[in-house]
């Protein structure tokens, strides 16, 4: 009987993919040892398909006998690895939270062989292993796989570099993002972790330093990732080059930061924090739960994701995914199922820190800030104009927070005149387009609210008419 | 793969059988209690028709927890000591199968209803009248 990839759970329904590739390794197992037989004859699809199967879980379970079957990899392959790196997607995707320790190592050792080799869809391979770390996990698993894929990314600088330099950006995004957590927890830092934290930032600084059309792929999150960072000596400095010497980055399309906060963030990088998971659970909850019968999956996913409490951080990332990389059709829009808008109250609400809440508030309004109606979508500032105004009935005091913090975002965000000038014209552009859109019918609701506050009022006024204040 | 027609929960009728293949979404569970040697638990179970409540036997009692996706094969809809309740029984299996991505609801609650025999066919049960729109036993949260 051959090895499992993942733990057994009793009651618990055989995974199909798990199930194929072991079915395969059993029916194949006489020739997967030495000698090979690489004959002429091209294998029909099925048997090519069969025997990707069975190497990938030969190598997967069979450390001791990995190199072997390697090399019985390189032989017989003819499609420039595109089926065994699909494999390994797909194990990744729907089995790496449950795989065994000893299944994971072999994992990122033969990821690393695929980007010797440069196989077919290895950007999504790594893409798909970088979206594995978890934000806010400090689990022993979670820190070897940020250690692992970092130590990966600087063996393997120069090839990707030259053939997958997007996948140097993604790195650069969940690392920068990782740091936050791992720079500002107060656990006992131990010899490992301090090392772990020293890669990491020498990593995120190499591409930065030496790469930075890398970061101006990412656009506006990059600096959204960055300013958690700035408590931290080198990320300063490069905050400080960033405002007063661009120059410093050796790239002549980077002339000053607003470039940056003009340059919408792509949703890849957004997904890039949050496993697929959780992606299945919140598209699931906005797509076929009613509003009004939301409450036990609310509770389902808290215990899962956030119970924990340095969990929490990950509710920053969740309203990021929400706001740029969930768009609900029309017909959800305009259906009972749970909006948008309601499951960032959600959030919102069960943040336990003032430091998580003040950020999440920041990713729910930060493509207001820098609002553009030619490249940026009325989907991304949809959620937070709803959610102010939903809120007014029973939960006031949200909006006056979120009315609050915006209206504090665009005197304080960024406080040079030319940067300042910009936040209020993005701000002002926003809640014109959300009116042009329909998407609220009037601010007089806001406007005329007697449980706000006359400054705010006088502040939101100033932004809609588009007024310097 | 296997392919049994599954029942929707609000089809389904008390019967001396093991024949419901259904799957559910676990949505709450109770205490477990011992019977003799045997661990009993009893949850509130769901789908998109109805819910009801099941009976977990032994080693189910650990086994599953709230927002579970459960597939049951020839299971059993019957009275076991006074309470309707859907089980696996001594034939039929209980497995998991997926989490939280089922949408369900709470009423009708298949347990709650009062069930008589069918005067055209006294073998089989037909619905009489609703005890409750709601599972008393597990009522809903605010």
């Amino acid at each position: 009987m051959a090895s499992r990839l993942i733990v057994e759970a009793p009651f618990e329904a055989e995974n199909q993919l798990e199930l194929s590739l072991r079915q395969a390794f059993e029916s194949l197992q006489p020739n997967l040892r030495p000698p090979f037989s690489f004959s002429i004859s091209i294998p029909n699809p099925d048997q090519y398909s069969q025997l990707n199967r069975a190497i990938l879980h030969g190598i997967l379970t069979e450390p001791h006998f990995a190199k072997t079957h390697i090399k019985h990899l390189h032989g017989i392959i003819t499609d420039g690895y595109a089926m065994f790196i699909n494999l390994l997607i797909k194990v990744v995707h729907q089995l790496y939270p449950k795989l065994l320790g000893s299944v994971k190592s072999q994992l990122l050792w033969v990821a690393e062989e695929m980007i010797y080799v440069l196989g077919i869809g290895i950007d999504v391979l790594l893409v798909s292993l970088l979206r594995q770390i978890n934000g806010g996990d400090f689990s022993d698993g979670n820190l070897w796989l940020c250690l692992k894929m970092a130590t990966l990314f600087l063996n393997k600088w120069q090839c990707l570099l030259e053939e997958e330099p997007n996948v140097l950006s993604c790195a650069l995004y969940v690392f920068l993002r990782v740091l936050a957590d791992h720079c500002r927890t107060n656990r006992p830092s131990d010899q490992n972790f301090e090392t772990l934290r020293r890669l990491e930032v020498y990593l995120c600084v190499k591409i930065v330093r030496e790469e930075f059309h890398l970061c101006l792929r990412i656009g506006r999150d990059f600096i959204r990732l960055l300013q958690d960072l700035i408590h931290v000596l080198e990320f300063r400095d490069i905050w400080k080059d960033l405002m007063l010497c661009p120059s410093k980055f050796n790239t002549s399309r980077f002339v000053n930061v607003s470039q940056l906060y003009r340059t919408r963030t792509c949703s890849k990088y957004v997904l890039l924090r949050i496993n697929p998971e959780m992606e299945t659970r919140l598209r699931f909850l906005m797509t076929y739960v009613k509003l009004g019968h939301q409450k036990r999956h609310q509770i389902w996913f808290f215990q899962k994701f956030l119970h924990e409490p340095d969990r929490e951080t990950i509710i920053v990332d969740i309203v990021r995914f929400i706001c740029c990389a969930h768009h609900p059709p029309n017909e959800i829009i305009q259906s009972d199922i749970v909006p948008r808008w309601a499951v960032i109250g959600w959030l919102l609400k069960s943040c336990r820190s003032s430091y998580v809440e003040k950020s999440v508030k920041f990713a729910l309004f930060y493509d207001w800030l820098f609002f553009d109606e030619s490249v940026d979508s009325v989907m991304n500032i949809e959620p937070a104009i709803l959610l102010m105004v939903h809120s007014i009935q029973k939960y006031i005091d949200i909006t006056h927070n979120l009315l609050e913090f915006l209206l504090y975002l665009v005197d304080n965000y960024d406080v040079r005149v030319e940067n300042k000038v910009l936040i209020a014209k993005g701000v002002s552009s926003a809640l014109q387009l959300l009116a042009k859109k329909g998407v609220i019918q009037s601010y007089d609701v806001l406007t005329y609210c007697p449980a706000l506050s006359p400054t705010l009022k006088e502040g939101l006024g100033r932004l809609i008419s588009g007024v310097k204040s | 793969m296997m392919t049994t027609t599954m029942t929707l929960l609000k089809d389904i009728v008390p019967s001396a059988q093991n024949n419901i293949n259904t799957k559910f979404i676990v949505l709450e569970k109770g205490n477990a209690t011992l019977e003799g040697q045997n661990k009993l638990c009893m949850a509130l179970v769901a789908d998109e028709t109805a819910a009801v409540h099941v009976q977990l036997w032994g080693d189910e009692c650990n086994a599953f927890e709230g927002g579970d996706i459960i597939q049951l094969t020839n299971g059993i809809f019957s009275y076991q000591r006074n309470h309707l309740v859907l089980r696996s029984g001594k034939r039929g299996k209980m497995e998991k199968v997926g989490e939280f991505t089922m949408a369900y609801v709470e009423t009708p609650n298949m347990s709650e209803i009062h069930w008589i025999p069918d005067p055209m066919n006294t073998s089989k049960y037909i619905q009489h009248q609703v005890i409750s729109v709601h599972s008393r036993m597990f009522p809903p949260i605010a």
